[in-house]
């Protein structure tokens, strides 16, 4: 037991503080990114609209000044933060719809499947990566290093279209693919591997370290209770990589979304791509920029929360 | 070591195919010569496509499609990474933190949605994507460049170049460049790969403008809606990515930590 007195006080998360702060700098910036990335090398979004005859110049004048593309790049660029600090995204230059509307529509679907994606890979990570340091069964290590090892490279567009093959092959009719469990599994398959891979790199470290030596001397037998001894120092690293998966997943929708044919951000996003559609392609990154730059800090926070030998370095 | 000799034999194969697809392909790829969706029959080994273009012609273009967009891409990163990378390192100073700064800002997007980014801001086309992921993964190399260049700046050798008043081009040419390079070979594997799974996603998602280039991401996309009457269409696409990803891994040596 650590005394009262040697226990890490309130100075412990000043380190927490500042990671705190860089990411809200690192997200502003990312923000800021989105607009100038958009702004700088497309220029106009209006002139992509009426070259393509879509509205006539007068129309296009109007909605420039409604959308404030008449004023200095400056001052539009201040005007998008303060409209994005408020959660207005604009409006999308094809519907007419705000963007944050569009985006709350197709959030839940994506979620749906980012969340039930993770539920599968969480576990089917752990499981994969222990098999892979089980070294008295030599084959069914070499499966699971395989198994976790295509996981990481092979792409989501790839093995999505193999599984809808196979399924559609076995089923014998055109599958829909707008249900949920097979691009859950194919999306979480692919989440599984860095799973596999902390969990796999913490038990080869703890296997390696006294404390299962001395476990072993006190007479503790190969098997289920050693195993759950050498497993439970390298969890914290995996969950704390669920934070990380997050972004993972988000770009992993986009083409299982397409891939499946699903309704949700990720399609979102490429259609508005393919339409010129700026302002609803920028909330649609920027979200995501948020998301990832959200889920580190989150994920230095799980850290620190489940593993206590990360508070000492801060 | 069979594996590693397997990847490089299908990796000479592919490239081989690539660089004679004209000469080596027995119909012309976008003719419709056959009826549509064709089953494989002499002479037409995979059959036509929906279209009743030759589906083998087509992935043989496809080969070289995707190698040579995959191969510009990748060259970019390495390219735009390794300038940012050895000059932040050797300039130092205020310049080594705005591009440490900037690094990290482009790396707070996930490298394949940056990507889309740059297609949304260039608009969808082959030249937006090659520069889209080329620019995609730059901020990751850029950072594995610039580790190792300030690793070699503690050395002896590098120290002396500067003692006797080298410049900096001078000695990163003489010195940093040739004794980083077998470090930073050995992670260009998988920068290709990378670059070889984002290419062909962007081109899945039909980014690269045009739906009916035979680029295998883009053929793997539209056979999507062919997967019962002719699973051949997605099967080829398929396979040809699984092995052409899985062999450049087998060869590539070293992962850049994230």
């Amino acid at each position: 037991m650590v005394p009262l007195s040697e226990r890490p006080r309130i100075t412990a998360l000043v380190p927490l503080a500042r990671r705190l702060s860089v990411g809200l700098l690192t997200a502003v910036a990312a923000v800021s990114l989105t607009f100038f990335a958009l702004r700088l090398a497309a220029g106009d979004p209006v002139a992509s609209l009426l070259s393509q005859g879509l509205t006539t110049p007068e129309q296009a004048e109007a909605m420039r000044r409604s959308l404030g593309y008449d004023l200095p790049l400056f001052r539009q660029y201040l005007r998008f933060l303060a409209n994005f600090a408020r959660g207005d995204l604009g409006v999308s230059l094809y519907s007419g719809q705000s963007v944050t509307a569009i985006i709350g529509s197709q959030v839940s679907s994506t979620v749906q499947l980012a969340g039930l994606s993770l539920a599968v890979a969480l576990p089917l990570g752990i499981f994969l990566g222990s098999i892979s340091s089980w070294k008295t069964r030599p084959a069914a290590q070499r499966a699971a290093t395989t198994l976790s090892g295509l996981a990481t490279s092979l792409p989501v567009a790839t093995t999505g279209v193999i599984s809808l093959l196979i399924v559609s092959l076995l089923a014998r009719r055109q599958v829909s693919g707008v249900q949920l469990w097979l691009p859950a599994l194919v999306l979480g398959y692919a989440a599984a591997g860095p799973f596999a891979r902390a969990v796999h790199a913490g038990l080869e470290s703890s296997l390696n370290s006294p404390f299962i030596l001395a476990a072993k001397a006190r007479g503790l037998r190969r098997g289920r209770r050693m195993y759950w001894h050498a497993l439970r120092p390298a969890l914290p690293a995996a969950i704390a990589l669920i934070a990380l998966e997050a972004a993972f997943l988000f770009t992993g929708t986009v083409v299982t979304e397409t891939v499946f044919s699903r309704p949700g951000l990720g399609r979102t996003l490429v259609r508005s791509i393919l339409q010129a559609d700026f302002p609803v392609a920028q909330g649609i990154v920027a979200l995501a920029a948020l998301i990832y730059v959200g889920s580190q800090i989150l994920a230095d926070g799980l850290g620190w929360v489940l593993d206590p030998r990360l508070r000492d370095t801060g | 070591m069979i594996a590693k000799r397997l990847a490089w034999g299908w990796l000479v194969v592919m490239l081989g195919i690539a660089l004679l697809a004209p000469w080596l392909s027995p119909n012309p790829p976008a003719q419709s010569l056959f009826d549509p969706l064709a089953p494989p029959g002499p002479g037409l080994p995979l059959g036509a496509d929906a279209l009743g273009r030759d589906f083998l012609a087509r992935m043989m273009v496809g080969a070289r499609l995707s190698l040579l967009l995959t191969g510009l891409a990748a060259a970019v990163t390495l390219i735009v990474g390794g300038l940012a990378g050895f000059s932040a390192a050797i300039v130092g100073g205020r310049y080594e933190v705005a591009i440490n700064w900037l690094s990290n800002v482009l790396l707070a997007i996930p490298g394949l949605l940056l990507a889309m980014l740059f297609v949304a801001a260039w608009g969808p086309g082959i030249a937006a994507v090659i520069l889209a992921v080329g620019i995609g993964f730059a901020p990751s190399f850029g950072r594995v460049t610039r580790s190792i260049a300030k690793s070699l700046l503690e050395e002896g050798y590098v120290m002396a170049a500067q003692a006797i008043g080298g410049d900096r081009l001078w000695i990163t040419s003489r010195h940093l460049l040739p004794n980083s390079l077998p470090q930073l070979a050995s992670y260009a594997g998988t920068y290709f790969a990378w670059a070889f799974l984002a290419v062909t996603t962007l081109t899945f998602l039909g980014l690269a403008g045009d739906p009916s280039i035979p680029e295998w991401g883009a053929l793997l996309d539209s056979s999507r809606s062919h997967l019962q009457s002719a699973p051949r269409l997605a099967a080829a696409p398929a396979l040809a990515i699984t092995l052409t990803v899985l062999a450049v891994h087998a060869i590539a040596s070293k992962e850049p930590v994230p």
